[in-house]
């Protein structure tokens, strides 16, 4: 079973909330869930919708169509109207979020108690919630799908929450940053958390800030950290290639949206591979993780600590919107690595340096530096091979091999089940895993991607000499992220 | 001890050297009353004044063109038992690093700042800043400096500094006022008024100055200081008040955090706290 349901509002109404209230209590009813989110760049007003599916399997994407649809507004019926299936049930009135609640609970046969319990939780307005909850409860006469509780252990939870919890995991001392879609969820989460775990969560004036403190921090050995999205890390461009020449560890989340400019603010994209990868001026070495579901989010930041710390380097962890934002069902727990700090304050120089840390111009000392610091790429190299730099999934003989990075990964697992392929999802882009070319060489390669021109393609084309054609190239560019039933369509023209 | 053996790279007679002279007594007369080296740590930014990292064996970072601020502020959040000194040039401070100063004042973090101000770019050969006088050339500027420059003690008033002082680029007037910046708790601003022999010389600032002190100024007073800072706006050398123009209390950024008020009580760095 696979069923979708669709909250559609006025950003005010409430739609996430009553997404999020729905979505928890199919969780502890033992079901798996993955519900993302739509929301546009303004406050109150406008249009915004969650995409709730659930299944009795793991699922870890939604799909274009709506077996139930809650208008919370009139608009919504209207907008979404090309997403009902023949039989999909409409839910719609004049009523508060929490109406609908108590209608889906009595639609799903869910017990009432769990949802009193959550809006307990929620605090807010607990008495309305309550009779409007009630109502709709009371109100709704028909079942559409019998929930069985299932004994699963699972937890839910979204790539932001993760990410903070495998910094926090890791021994973060502080993070420093400034509010940037979709950034922000990191901040929120370790800012909620700091006095609980003891370190420090600050705000400066602006991304050059943010990481020139960070920096500042780092060299008294502080383990730092700073997040942000696209443009803000353009403008830490500058202070990126200062922990090059200077060796100082720090770890950086860059929340993908797309760009160029402003992009589009609210919505999901992979367009910055190539900053992550290459901003900077100068040669300095950098690790670039991607990791593509929540639990890979938390693991990863334990890698981003261990790999700054152990070479004294930068190294960026490179999320989206997509997978920041939207809430997944997992069941396995993460592993993480440990790492020591390994830094103290002392002479450090954004110039070229002598042995008392002075700034030097000697071309001997300049050919030593550079070289001690290139050195770094095979040693990082050989440490990233004990790890898993990448992961394989589907029929492991298929000729068939899809390839991607990311978030783009819950699309592809949820879309491939009974297809006749090979996916191959990257965790580690940089430094980028040898066998990758064994992997693909001789293979009908499917290239997915949420960009335009295909990022990874020309990573791979660079560390293989393996081009993928244009037309098995997947990429979705609207700011929207891949949806199952769609993403199979279009593998399944591809496939040999 | 504090010395480096590097070999100075500035012009002959250059006024940084002034400034060298009096920053290392005072690290040497703290020294000798009970400070460690390890205790302290300086930043510098890029420009002639960043020299002084080469000459001066302390901690720290020699770090990028105007974000000097940030990087003393990272220190001090870091570590907030580290006395920390941040050394800018007029460029540094007043063009590529403008935010981090007007923010770096609002947060009162306690930390010194120096401002090497030769109303110059002199390292990339004498273009304009924005604290040079209407009517100077250069070769970038054949037409002459058309734009009003800027008055850093008022900006630094306006901003909620705490410590704002100016001196002249000599050695006793800069030793005092670090003593008294390093006793102030909170953010303390000090602009060094310093020729640049090549660029951008002494427009005749020695007979314009006068000791705010002596006359009496009461540097607990706001209006009065605003007043005072008035009378040099930077374009027009008629007199040219020095000393401290402003001292008030005013809750400490480190002090604001309970983690960090922890690391000061126990005397410790983020480094110190095993996970």
């Amino acid at each position: 079973m696979r069923w979708s349901i669709l909250f559609g509002g006025k950003a005010g109404e409430g739609p996430n909330v009553l997404a999020h209230i729905v979505a928890e209590a199919l969780v502890e009813e033992g079901y798996y869930v993955f519900y993302s989110r739509d929301y546009e760049s303004l406050i109150r007003g406008g249009h915004n919708f969650n995409l709730l599916t659930f299944s009795d399997e793991k699922i870890y994407s939604n799909d274009s169509k709506a077996d139930i649809l809650v208008c919370l507004d009139d608009a919504t019926e209207e907008i979404h109207k090309n997403q009902l299936k023949k039989d999909s049930f409409i839910l719609k009135g004049k009523k508060g979020n929490m109406y609908f609640a108590g209608r889906i609970f009595k639609l799903l046969c869910l017990d009432f108690k769990i949802l009193e319990k959550r809006l307990k939780k929620l605090e807010k307005r607990f008495e309305e919630n309550m009779k409007d909850a009630k109502d709709g409860y009371d109100e709704e006469q028909k079942n559409l799908c019998r929930i069985i509780y299932k004994k699963n252990n699972l937890y839910f939870t979204n790539g932001s929450l993760s990410f903070s919890d495998g910094a926090i995991k890791s021994g973060l001392d502080i993070y420093y940053a400034y509010p940037m879609t979709p950034a922000t969820p990191v901040l929120t989460a370790l800012a909620q958390k700091q006095i609980e775990n003891n370190f420090l969560v600050l705000e400066l004036e602006n991304e050059i800030a943010v990481i020139n403190a960070a920096i500042g921090s780092a060299i008294t050995g502080a383990k730092s950290m700073v997040g942000t999205s696209g443009g803000g890390f353009d403008l830490m461009t500058e202070a990126l290639s200062l922990t090059g020449i200077a060796e100082v560890p720090l770890v950086i989340y860059l929340a993908q949206r797309p760009g160029p400019g402003t992009g589009v603010a609210t919505y999901t994209g992979q367009g910055d591979l190539n900053i992550a990868r290459h901003a900077g001026h100068g040669e300095f070495q950098r690790v670039v993780l991607a990791p593509g579901n929540p639990k890979e989010c938390e693991e990863l930041a334990s890698h981003a600590f261990y790999f700054s710390q152990k070479f004294k380097i930068p190294v960026i962890v490179i999320s989206d919107k997509h997978l920041a934002e939207s809430l997944y069902t997992l069941t396995e727990k993460s592993k993480l690595i440990k790492s020591a700090k390994s830094t103290k304050l002392e002479r450090y120089n954004s110039y070229e340096k002598d042995e008392t840390g002075a700034a030097t111009e000697n071309p001997e000392i300049i050919k030593r530096n550079v070289e001690r610091r290139i050195k770094k790429a095979a040693e990082i190299e050989k440490e990233a091979e004990k790890f898993e730099m990448y992961k394989t999934y589907g029929k492991k003989n298929s000729n068939n091999v899809i390839i991607s990075w990311g978030s783009t990964n819950g699309a592809i697992l949820d879309s491939t089940k009974d297809l006749n392929v090979k996916f191959i999802q990257i965790l580690y882009i940089e430094p980028f895993s040898k066998s990758i070319k064994k992997e693909l060489d001789g293979k009908n390669i499917i290239l997915i991607e949420n960009n335009a021109t295909g990022l990874l393609a020309n990573l791979i084309a660079e560390k293989t000499g393996i081009f993928i054609e244009d037309k098995n190239k997947i990429l979705r560019y609207d700011g929207r992220p891949f949806l199952a039933d769609e993403l199979k369509k279009e593998i399944e023209k591809r496939l040999k | 001890m504090i010395a480096t053996s590097m070999k100075s790279t500035w012009c002959p007679g250059c006024y940084n050297f002034q400034i060298l002279a009096a920053f290392k007594r005072f690290i040497e007369g703290e020294i000798a009353n009970g400070k460690k080296r390890e205790d302290f740590a300086i930043v510098t930014g890029i420009g002639c004044h960043a020299k002084i990292f080469d000459y001066v064996n302390l901690n720290g970072l020699n770090s990028l063109h105007g974000r000097v601020l940030p990087t003393c502020l990272g220190l001090k959040i870091g570590n907030p038992n580290l006395t920390v000194f941040g050394f800018s040039g007029d460029g540094d401070a007043y063009a590529e690093g403008m935010e981090h100063l007007i923010h770096t004042a609002r947060y009162n973090s306690n930390l010194t700042y120096v401002v090497h101000n030769n109303q110059v770019f002199a390292l990339t050969v004498g273009q304009p800043t924005p604290t040079t006088e209407i009517g100077f050339k250069d070769k970038t500027t054949p037409e002459g400096v058309k734009i009003h420059p800027l008055n850093p003690i008022r900006l630094m008033l306006a901003a909620g500094a705490t410590f704002v002082a100016r001196v002249y680029a000599d050695v006793k007037q800069i030793e005092y006022v670090l003593k008294e910046a390093m006793k102030h708790n909170g953010f303390s601003f000090v602009e060094v008024i310093q020729p640049c022999l090549i660029f951008h010389n002494d427009a005749g600032y020695k007979e314009k100055i006068y000791s705010l002190e002596e006359k009496g100024h009461d540097k607990n007073n706001f209006d009065a200081a605003w007043k005072k800072a008035g009378e040099f706006d930077y374009n027009v050398v008629e007199k040219i008040p020095t000393g401290i123009f402003y001292q008030t209390k005013k809750d400490v950024f480190e002090d604001q955090f309970e983690q960090l008020k922890e690391l000061k009580k126990k005397g410790i760095g983020w480094k110190d706290i095993n996970r």
